[in-house]
């Protein structure tokens, strides 16, 4: 091969790297790269079932109550919603309308019954991956409304 | 162009299998690595299946450390890395090609062991194949980078240390990528965000790292 | 052809020496002003934080450190880059009189976040996303300049902290972005701690003055060091 045509091969490799780099990057992200489930996942029974798993959403605003040292909130994002009990010291930046991610297990009842409840806190109000699962439950939802 | 390759990475592997001990000492290394986290941090499962793809892994990135000391210093020392500088073929094709060899030898067998060490540490069967699919992804990127390193470090005196010191910052997204998709497995979730990502870094890795050792090479030896 | 000759008339360690003593010599009398100012503003000018209380001006130094590891590593691998194209020693000189500067500021990042999350959050180090950035970015220079100082020859010295100094750029992103993806991962080090306090104008001033000081500061600190540079290969 003549030392010109070598260049524009090595260069038009590169460019199909690049290019098959990107597309797999941008394929990856519209996997699910969160580390929680969300209502809607557990909703269609995604999250494994009789395990411990983690669901991350928004707390319901007003769903919040106190018995003793039992509590119970729901876990929605915007799609569909989870009723969620844990017993025990809520962390200091739980509040309503944030987002929260809880870990534990699915009841047969459908609540989800928390052996851990994280707050994550950020310059936005909700974590970037809960919004992301957000804007997920939202484009299911659209799907759904067009059939 | 491409007999050359095929040579050399036949050239590679017959002196591997030649000195089969260099080959073992760092396989053996991988299972001792992983062999010694029970024994520092205790025997309970919960924890071991906690710890057990990040220790598996790190263990992975420290024995491709051991073995990238020998990918240059042998043709470095009787001149036939001069006569591949030198040579007709392009230096990025002689530098793909014994990062191919060095692959086949120090990272593929990782990949083969690492279903034994998985036992070790009582990971759920069904994370055997994200675990040995994600080395399988992982270890050609570890190769290509710390080739790279290698070629830099060519004939330092300290150079094994400076050759951890300069590669594992760079190994680190694989690290996260790998045993973060078997995390991601373990919790239920489908790791195919991250293994995709690592498809995107080998891919990277193949294609541009044999520039830079090449480069690497020719600052080396001039 | 003359505008050729004049583009790298500079470029000569000889020609430069003197010039950069005399921007030295100004950018330190800056940064000087600059940092009393800055310091001032963010000691006694701006306002005490709702939620944190007087602990959180620490950020004064915090942020611009960090801002000015990640642009000194920048610059460097810039310069590093323009010296292997051009094949110009004076451009490795400065790639290599960064380095210091970059480390230092990086240092003084790590060191005034954990000090920020000891009274915040009750520990000296969380594993957050740009604190762990920070560590690796600090392994990075450290090891850009452990191999330029195991390399006796200069001009292989020169050349093969460049090459090491484009990868490390390169993969700054990737790092970057597996580091933030690997915080989500485990929520536990949950809160971000450089979460400023809603920026009240005062505080954005006083940061942006600490900022330009480091900078002045990072040039005069460079030039010196070139300088030096420039008389030991003489």
């Amino acid at each position: 091969m003549k030392p010109r045509h070598k260049r524009i091969a090595a260069i038009a490799l590169g460019v199909a790297a690049l290019g098959i780099a990107t597309a797999l990057v941008l394929t990856a992200f519209q996997k699910n790269l969160v580390f929680f489930f969300t209502p809607s996942q557990v909703a269609a029974n995604e999250a494994p079932q009789g395990r411990t798993f983690r669901i991350g959403g928004m707390v319901v605003v007003g769903s919040l109550k106190r018995s003793g040292v039992d509590v119970s909130f729901a876990v929605t994002d915007t799609a569909k919603t989870i009723p969620v009990v844990y017993r025990g010291a809520l962390p200091d930046l739980f509040r309503e309308g944030k987002g929260v991610v809880a870990q534990g297990s699915l009841g047969d009842d459908g609540v989800f019954r928390a052996r851990e409840v994280l707050a994550k806190h950020d310059e936005n109000y909700m974590p970037p991956d809960a919004a992301h699962a957000l804007e997920q439950a939202k484009k299911a939802q659209r799907t759904v409304q067009t059939r | 162009m491409l007999d050359v390759a095929r040579c050399i990475v036949y050239r590679d592997l017959l002196l591997a299998l030649r000195r089969l001990s260099d080959v073992g000492t760092a396989l053996l290394f991988f299972v001792v690595v992983a062999s010694l986290f029970p024994l520092g941090v205790g025997a309970e499962p919960d924890l071991l299946r906690a710890i057990g793809p990040g220790v598996i892994w790190v263990a992975a990135l420290l024995s491709s450390l051991l073995s990238l000391g020998r990918l240059f210093s042998a043709d470095h020392g009787d001149g036939t890395l001069e006569q591949m500088l030198l040579g007709a073929a392009p230096l990025p094709v002689v530098a793909a090609a014994k990062g191919l060899a060095h692959w086949l030898v120090a990272g593929l067998p990782l990949v083969l062991i690492a279903p034994l060490l998985a036992l070790q540490y009582d990971l759920a069967a069904g994370l055997y194949g994200v675990l040995a699919l994600s080395l399988l992804l992982g270890t050609p990127v570890l190769s290509l980078l710390g080739a790279i390193g290698a070629a830099l470090t060519l004939g330092l005196r300290g150079g094994g240390v400076l050759l951890a010191l300069l590669v594992l910052p760079l190994y680190v997204p694989v690290l996260i990528l790998g045993a973060g998709s078997v995390d991601m497995a373990a919790a239920g979730l489908a790791p195919d965000g991250q293994l995709l990502v690592l498809g995107a870094l080998a891919v990277l890795a193949a294609v541009f790292a044999p520039w830079a050792i090449a480069a690497a090479l020719r600052i080396s030896l001039e | 052809m003359s505008t050729a000759i004049r583009w790298f008339w500079f470029a000569s360690p000889q020609t430069f020496l003197p010039l950069a003593g005399a921007i030295a010599r100004w950018c330190a009398l800056g940064a000087a002003l600059l940092a009393a100012a800055g310091l001032y503003v963010g000691f006694f000018v701006a306002p005490t934080d709702a939620q944190q209380g007087e602990v959180y001006r620490i950020i004064f130094i915090h942020v611009p450190a960090a801002w000015m590891s990640m642009f000194l590593y920048l610059v460097m691998a810039l310069w590093a880059a323009v010296g292997l194209a051009f094949n110009t020693r004076l451009s490795h000189m400065m790639a290599r009189a960064i380095a210091p500067t970059g480390a230092l500021f990086t240092f003084i990042a790590l060191w005034t976040g954990s000090l920020w999350g000891k009274p915040t959050w009750g520990t000296y180090w969380v594993w957050d996303a740009r604190l762990t950035s920070e560590l690796i970015l600090l392994f990075l220079y450290l090891g850009f300049m452990a191999l330029q100082a195991s390399i006796e020859d200069p001009r292989r010295s020169d050349r093969a902290g460049a090459l090491l100094a484009i990868v490390g750029a390169v993969n700054v992103p990737i790092i970057y972005y597996s580091v933030q993806w690997w915080n989500t991962l485990h929520q536990g080090a949950s809160v971000s701690l450089t979460r400023a306090p809603s920026m009240a104008a005062a505080m954005l001033t006083g940061m942006l003055l600490m900022a330009l000081a480091f900078w002045l500061y990072s040039i005069a600190v460079t030039l010196v060091r070139v300088r030096c540079i420039i008389l030991e290969r003489q």
